[in-house]
Parts: structure tokens; sequence; C-alpha cells
């Protein structure tokens, strides 16, 4: 579901400005959404709160009702206490009638302030009923108390007249007639009051009920929009950061040389535009890598063909001149064997020239290897010490060798290893005059440590570097120009380097020099992808 | 009797520089110029030591050294392997091919006759040097 929404996301042709906008755009109209719905239950809660308000006026007028029915009620059984004419004989009729005048004036009053409350009520009641809807029961108890009243006001101004005509006993028992009818509109407000008691505690009820209803829709409204918005700006920012992700790997692997990996953005915006042009990049790399590597391959197979091609005829000029000079051939006069060497030392130069050049350029293609095997460190310096030895005493050189006993076996390639030393050491006889040659070998730390001291002219400082590079010695002026292919410390620098090592030198002029490799004991042969 | 040694070499001046140097040297030169060639003379005329030099035409020498190897009457025979210079492995391969021992080109005649003699049961009778 995840990754299938943000593949939808991806795959919409759209840039990436339209479709952010657009998902800014849908949380805009969620928001007005959530907001139109919050409104609505408020005006909800409105409507039934002035429902509420009509009720409750609605109530106030039935409980006043009820309250002037009872009222009305209670003056006619006041007036009904009123002496009849025939007590009123016995008596002081002037004052009966006084007081059954007075009493009944009351009762008029009371009857016509309930009927004005009524017919106002009526009109309240009314206009509640076309709010709330019209409630059966209750027009049904209205309607009999306006019949109630009608008979009853009709009465009540019969009695009224009679008084005033002084006839006391005709209102007398006219009002015992009426009596019921006031119980009757008495009992008629009190079923209204307790209608509409009813009604208002149902009306809270409801409102309640209401209430928590539309918090609860409100509330699930609110997190789905929080819950959309964020799916919606997941999927988005996945949508661009999945490409992105992606496509910084591809440059990851492009920058360690890797160009067959292509990335597969589905996006049909400017991140698919992006992708398509990294995998063409990629591509093109790789075409342009593999053309380099063609080249380089085929120039050092042209160095390795063209240096087997030169050796040939050279080791034939080398190999006659040693049978010649060893009197294979008959006796030899020494003017022509003087000759016959210098002819055997360029020989031997040139091939020397051609060995450094085909060993470099095997470096520079990476197709130089190293077969790793155990060696004695002990072993190479007791080879390297014993090759040079003739050299030293041609020179009158003293050569030491300091290498302590329990130095430990390592791994690597020895002839290699050989071959640097040799070619420090031999630098080191070549460049002294007088004094001697030190080789120093050790351990320390897993790393085998050699060094090869002389009591030469030294290098200045800022040849040290320089004379590890091709074709480089230090300075002539300085010192007298020895022969060499200028590569022999290029080479060494190299091979040490193979075997995860370093080179170095330090000297100072006029207090010889000190060159060194150290390697690790155990080296592992990486050989370059 | 010379001891005889059998020259596998294509090139003619190095045939020709090994033959002027171990006749010199008081032993009898055969001379083979393909690894072929060399297999066939190893059969027929069972040299006492066989010079191989690795880069021939066509079967080259490891080819050639393995051959004349499996061949239980000629495995007795030491053979000495002329390398190239600097084909790093070149040790082992001619070691693997089950050369006895090998020799790098530039070779120093007198190393190369040093070589030799290690190899061969007894030193010839006869020679000059």
């Amino acid at each position: 579901m995840r990754g299938w929404l943000i593949r939808l996301v991806a795959r919409v042709p759209a840039t990436v400005r339209a479709k952010l906008l657009a998902a800014l755009l849908a949380m805009v109209v969620l928001l007005i959404a959530l907001g139109v719905v919050s409104l609505q239950a408020l005006n909800a809660a409105n409507r039934r709160a002035e429902e509420l308000a009509k009720l409750q006026e609605k109530l106030a007028a039935y409980h006043e009702l009820q309250h002037g029915a009872l009222m009305q009620n209670d003056r006619v059984s006041m007036a009904l206490m009123v002496p009849s004419e025939g007590a009123a004989a016995r008596g002081r009729p002037a004052q009966v009638r006084q007081r059954a005048q007075l009493e009944f004036e009351l009762l008029l009053r009371q009857v016509d302030q309930f009927r004005a409350n009524f017919d106002r009520h009526r009109f309240d009641v009314k206009d509640a009923a076309q709010f709330l809807g019209p409630v059966s029961e209750e027009s049904h108890w209205l309607s009999e108390i306006l019949t109630a009243d009608d008979q009853f006001v009709k009465t009540v101004t019969q009695i009224a007249e009679a008084i005033r005509r002084g006839n006391v006993t005709e209102g007398h028992d006219q009002l015992v007639r009426a009596a019921p009818l006031a119980d009757q509109i008495e009992l008629a407000t009190g079923n209204l009051a307790v209608l509409a008691d009813a009604q208002m505690a149902a009306s809270i009820r409801q409102s309640r009920a209401a209430y928590l209803t539309s918090r609860w829709v409100v509330t699930a409204f609110a997190a789905a929009s929080v819950g959309l918005a964020l799916l919606l700006g997941y999927a988005i920012s996945l949508s661009l950061i999945g490409p992105v992700n992606q496509m910084d790997d591809q440059l990851r692997q492009i920058a360690s040389g890797n160009f067959s990996r292509r990335v597969a953005v589905e996006n049909r915006d400017e991140l698919g535009a992006l992708a398509a042009n990294l995998n063409r990049m990629s591509e093109e790399l790789g075409r342009l890598y593999r053309q380099l590597e063609d080249a380089s391959r085929y120039k050092s197979e042209f160095l390795a063909n063209m240096s087997h091609e030169l050796r040939t005829p050279l080791n034939a000029i080398l190999g006659y001149t040693e049978l010649i000079l060893d009197q294979i051939y008959g006796e030899v006069p020494d003017k022509i064997r003087g000759v016959l060497e210098r002819v055997q030392n360029s020989g031997r130069h040139l091939l020397a020239l051609i060995n450094d050049v085909l060993d470099l350029s095997k470096i520079e293609a990476g197709q130089f290897t190293l077969s790793f095997n155990d060696y004695s460190m002990a072993d190479i310096v007791r080879t390297v010490s014993t090759a040079v030895e003739p050299l030293t005493a041609e020179k009158n050189l003293a050569l030491r060798v300091v290498v302590p006993p329990d130095l430990p076996r390592g791994r690597g390639d020895e002839r290699r290893i050989t071959q640097v030393l040799l070619n420090f050491v031999g630098n080191a006889i070549k460049f002294t005059d007088a004094g001697e040659v030190v080789i120093r070998a050790g351990v320390a730390d897993g790393r085998f440590l050699v060094a090869v001291s002389d009591t030469g002219p030294g290098i200045r400082e800022e040849d040290q570097q320089r004379i590890f590079e091709e074709f480089q010695q230090a300075d002539s002026s300085s010192t007298r120009p020895k022969d060499g292919t200028g590569l022999g410390l290029t080479i060494a620098k190299r091979i040490v380097e193979l075997h995860r090592g370093r080179v170095g030198v330090t000297s100072s002029p006029g207090q010889g020099s000190t060159f060194w490799f150290e390697l690790p004991v155990a080296a592992e042969w990486e050989p370059k992808a | 009797m010379r001891k005889r040694i059998l020259v596998t070499e294509d090139h003619e001046d190095n045939r020709r520089i090994l033959r002027d140097l171990l006749s010199s040297a008081g032993y009898q030169v055969i001379e083979a110029v393909t690894g072929e060639e060399g297999i066939r003379f190893a059969e027929t005329q069972r040299p006492d030591l066989i010079l191989m030099d690795v880069q021939l035409p066509g079967l080259d020498g490891y080819e050639a050294t393995r051959r004349i190897k499996s061949n239980l009457a000629l495995r007795a025979i030491p053979i000495i392997a002329v390398t190239s210079y600097a084909l790093s492995g070149d040790d082992v391969k001619a070691r693997e091919a089950g050369c006895d021992a090998y020799v790098t080109k530039p070779f120093s005649p007198r190393a190369l006759l040093v070589k030799i003699r290690e190899h061969l049961p007894q030193d010839p009778p006869g020679s000059s040097r």
C-alpha cells in the first residue's frame, strides 16, 4: 500500500513544483473542509440553544398559566365562602352584599387577568409551536382550556352582573355550578406544565447527545485530515527522496569506478529526467573508461612486446660480447678488450633501461603483479649484502649489516623487495666515495623497517621528494652525475606501495643520506580492479 | 663420452651463442628450433640435459617440458627453463611445468655453465674450463 502510493505519486507526469503545489492545495482544501464541518456543528449547537430558550419561555408561560389558574380557583373558593342570601338575612344583609361584591370583583379581575395571560401565552405557544413543531397533546389541552375558560368567563360575567344587581344568591348558585370549570382549567394548565417539563428534559438530553455526536464528528474529521495530510506529505517526500538516494548511491558507485549500475527511477518529473541523464552519463563514462582501459592495455601490451623485441637482439649482443671476452673465439688483444668492455657496459645499461621502462609501464597500467609468498627479511638483507660486496670492495667502502636475530618471517614478493633493497644499497654505494654503507632491518608494530645509510654527499631538502619521481636525480651540479636509469627509486617506491608500505629519505648535504622503507610484515596482495 | 645437451631455442643468435658456449665447455650440442622438435629430439637422442626456451612459437617451452616430463623414459632428464626477464610468476610456472631450474635472460654465460654443472650427474670429461 505504502510503496504503491509512493509509486503512484512518482508516476504522476507533473513537475515537482506542481506536485508540491497540489499537495499544499489539498491540505488547504482539507483545512477549509474541517472549518466547514466545525461551523456546521457550531450552527447546530446554536440552533439547539435557541430551541432550549424557546422551550424555557414556553415552560415559564405554562407555569404562569398554571399559577393563574390556581389563583383563579382560589378566588372561586374565597367567593364561595361568602354567605348566601339566606344567611345574610339572618345577619347584616348590607355587609354581606358588600363583601360578596368585593369578592366577586376580585374574582372577576383575576378571571380577566387569566384570560389576558392565556391569550398572550397562546400567541407565545403558537410561536413556539411554529418553531418547535406542533405538539398534538399540547394543543388538545390548550383548546380544552379555551373551551372551559370561554364558558367560565361567560358564567363569571353573568355572576358579576347578578351581584351588581344585588342578587347575591343567584351569583352564589351560579358560582357553585362554575367551580368545576375552574378546576378543569387548573388541571389542564397543570398538565401543560408537566408536558413542557418533560419536553424540556428531553430536549436537554437530545442536545447533550447531539453535542457528543458533533464533537466526535469534528474530532474524527480533524484526525482524518491530519492523517491524510501526513500520508500525502510522506508519499510526496518519499517519491522525491527515494530517487535522490538512489542517484546518490549511483554517483557513489560511479565515483568508485562502477559504471554498470543503472538507476530505475519511475518519476515522470525533473527527478526522472535527472535519473535518465545520470544513466546516460554513467553509460558514456563507462564507455570512455573502457576505451581508456583498452588504450592503456594496448599501451602496456605494446611496451611489453617492444621491450621483448628490443631485448632479443640485445641479448645476442651481450651474449656474443661475453663469449668474445671469455676468449671462446680466441685470444683478445687488450686494446680490443677495453672497447668490448665499453660495449658490454653500454649494452647492460640499455637493458636495465628497457627493463625499468617495462616495469614502470606495467605499474602505471596496474598490470604489475606481485607474487606473494613467505620470505625472510634477514635472507633478503644477506642476499643483497652478498651481491654488493664486490662493489664496496672495489670502492674501498665498509659495508655493515645490522639485523636482530629474531626478525619474524614476512609475507610479500621476495624478489621485488630484494629489488628495492638492492636499488637503495646500489645507490648508496654509487654515490659514496669514502666511509661506509649500513643496512639496518627491524620490526615494530607489525611492520618491517629497513634503512640504508651512507656517508655520501647527502641530498638537499628540495630534491628529497623529487628523486622518487621518474627520471630525476639530485641536482647534478652539486653531485657528480652517475649512470643509472633514473627509474629505480620510482619503481622501488611503487613496489613498496603495492605492499601497502612507504618509502622515504632523511638527509642533509654533507651528512650522508638514509633511504628507508617500511611495509607490513604480513602484506596482502590486492590487485587493481 | 661427452655429455649431450639439447638446446630448444627459436632465435638463431641465441642458439649460436649457446652452441659456441657449450661446445667450448666440452659439451655436445643438439639444436631444436620448435617445441615439437625439442620433444622429438628428446625422445630420439636422449640428451643428458635440456635447455628450454619458454617463449617458442606454437607449442611453448612449458608445454614441451610437461610432455617430456610425462614420458616415464625421459622424466629423469634435467630441464633448465630459459625465461624472459620480469615476467612475474615465470619461476612458479616453470616449476609447475616440471622444470628442474630456470635462468633468466639475459643470462651470463658463466652463470649458465654453473647451473648446468649443478644439474648434470657429473662433470663431463674433457671440459676445457
